[in-house]
């Protein structure tokens, strides 16, 4: 009975359920500050953003695309939704930008991408770049600050006081996510086209829509990310969402999602998630300097990475792409 | 009217670039009739192949199908003519379980709220029943497709075939990895297959499998069609003597080549 529910969940999954809960218990022994309340509150809510980017690029990588300027489409957004809230709109509707910005970008992306015919890494870093320095001239140079708590009140409020409302949403998304991948025509064609698309085509799969409209879903739900953003923090810096991408990747390889395409794990991208979010957390409350974030991550990616070997061989092809395409440039 | 032919090809030329892959190619294709295509290595066989498979778009010609003319632009296309083609290297997703890969790309749904949902347990029943009836030896459709045996592999891309409805089956080598009892069982399929007054259409290198199931045969060489037999006025000989191109008919030709 037990040995059927592990075999359900799968073993990356509870392997990682593991890895959380050790790291709980080791940083916890080390500092009585990990378990407080507030403190879960905060790992729970630093989450947020990145439990829905992570789900949006499990669509991505389950086709064996990438994004890389998912951080950058949360910025867009996030500032779409502040300059909304500070036009006075109502929070709801400006919350509803959020999605609306993410789709439109994550259309043209998908679009940038599948009609150019550009290797996806090659095509965001492109975009990560023109998506950038959008964000510098939206932002004229300054901080967006000073923005009115509304969407803080309707999404940052706690339940049970450790998480918080916006999670409903977060919950809703992957529980959609779930029956989309795994119930759905699009579902089963998602992991057709990332197990070879040649062959999808050839069994009637439209491949091209899929592709985009997966780019799509990531877009959409980074602006929905970006609505919580705003709520959490209220403001929009220079540099918005610059690591979000090498967290999210992270999260969703560590989860067993393949990097080759035609793997996904929803479960495992959000532990993937929380691990990442407590292991920055806990580093940072015994005292290793924020600095170090990315080389905890990236090392994490590395060591996901590592575990599937085969992966490992595709993300070498996909980077001789990029070296490749640099060669003929 | 069941002497119009299911399928009519004439001239079908395909360039890619500056390169002739077809020139000139007509093919009557019939109802219960077995049509083999043989040729060697690069003569056009293949080309022609996904030309009927709506893969390619033929540069010239034109195809018809029971009578009325027809435009194959992409594989639904021509799985929406009724013509179904496994492919040698068989187009199945080894990360999908058998019925959906015997269901991708028109899978049974129920819609809620819009949404199409998958009928999961009708598609298991019917791949079931399906497997059956080829006693296909697949214990459980809802076994990944990765972890099958070639001969296994290849039931389950037939009844993706059977399940379309197809009135056209195009195999292509369907027989080149399998081991001799495998063999047989594919074989007898393809008879089988013509004998539900399906057209097949069978691509294949090996002359004995030719011979033993197939009515008429087509001869590729250098992207033309060189010759067309029927089994009963031919030799395996004849047909070998086409394939090298040391047919004596051939000899002008070679010379211009």
């Amino acid at each position: 009975m037990l040995a059927k529910l592990a075999q359900r969940i799968g073993g990356r999954e509870l392997t990682l359920l593991a890895a959380v809960v050790a790291a709980a218990v080791v940083f916890a022994s080390l500092s009585p500050v990990f378990l407080h309340p507030n403190n879960v509150y905060a790992i729970i809510r630093n989450s947020t953003e990145l439990m829905l980017i992570g789900l949006g690029l499990t669509f991505v990588l389950a086709i064996g695309g990438i994004d890389v300027s998912v951080g950058m489409i949360l910025g867009i957004a996030a500032i779409a939704i502040g300059n909304l809230l500070l036009a006075g709109v109502d929070p709801w509707l400006a919350a509803l930008a959020g999605p609306l910005v993410g789709l439109a970008l994550g259309a043209f992306s998908g679009t940038v991408i599948v009609l150019g015919r550009i290797p996806a890494i090659v095509a965001t870093i492109g975009l990560l770049g023109v998506y950038r320095t959008t964000i510098f001239a939206l932002l004229g140079g300054s901080w967006l600050s000073g923005l009115p708590s509304s969407l803080s009140e309707i999404f940052a409020a706690r339940i049970a006081g450790v998480i918080p409302t916006s999670y409903i949403v977060i919950v809703v998304a992957y529980a959609a996510a779930f029956v989309v991948l795994r119930r759905t025509p699009f579902g089963l064609h998602l992991l057709a086209v990332g197990n070879a698309e040649e062959r999808a085509r050839l069994s009637g799969v439209a491949v091209r829509k899929v592709r985009i409209a997966a780019y799509m879903v990531s877009g959409a739900l980074c602006g929905i990310a970006a609505t919580f953003y705003i709520a959490n923090y209220r403001n929009v810096e220079m540099t918005v969402g610059s690591t979000v991408a090498l967290d999210a990747i992270a999260a969703v390889v560590l989860g067993g999602t393949s990097i080759l395409g035609g793997k996904a794990s929803l479960l495992g991208t959000a532990l993937g998630v929380l691990l990442i979010r407590m292991l920055q957390n806990g580093f940072t409350i015994v005292g290793l300097p924020s600095l170090w974030q990315p080389v905890v991550t990236g090392v994490l990616l590395l060591l996901a990475l590592t575990l599937e070997r085969a992966a490992v061989a595709g993300l070498f092809r996909r980077l001789g792409g990029l070296v490749a395409a640099r060669r003929t440039a | 009217m069941t002497d119009v032919p299911f399928l009519k090809a004439r001239s079908i030329g395909k360039q890619f670039g500056a390169v002739t892959a077809l020139a000139g190619v007509d093919v009557d294709i019939r109802r219960g009739e077995v049509l083999a295509l043989l040729g060697d290595n690069g003569a056009g066989k293949s080309t022609f192949v996904k030309v009927l498979a709506g893969a390619h778009r033929p540069t010239s010609g034109t195809l018809e199908i029971e009578g009325a003319p027809v435009e194959l632009a992409s594989p639904q296309d021509a799985a929406a003519a009724g013509i179904a083609t496994i492919y040698q290297e068989l187009a199945l997703s080894e990360n999908l379980s058998v019925a959906e890969n015997v269901y991708l790309g028109r899978e049974s749904v129920r819609r809620i709220l819009g949404v199409p949902i998958l009928k999961r347990a009708e598609m298991r029943r019917r791949v079931d029943e399906l497997l059956a009836e080829l006693d296909a030896h697949i214990p459980d459709p809802d076994l990944p497709v990765g972890g099958l045996s070639g001969g296994q592999r290849q039931a389950v891309a037939i009844c993706r075939a059977l399940n379309l409805d197809a009135r056209l089956v195009i195999m292509d080598e369907p027989t080149a990895a399998l081991a001799v009892a495998e063999t047989r069982k594919v074989l007898s399929l393809v008879r089988n297959l013509a004998g539900r007054g399906c057209a097949v259409v069978l691509v294949s290198h090996n002359i004995a499998d030719v011979f033993e199931v197939a009515n008429r045969m087509v001869v590729f060489r250098r992207g033309a069609k060189i010759a067309e037999r029927r089994r009963d006025e031919t030799t395996p000989e004849e047909i070998v003597a086409f394939i090298t191109g040391a047919h004596p008919s051939l000899r002008s030709l070679e010379h211009l080549g």
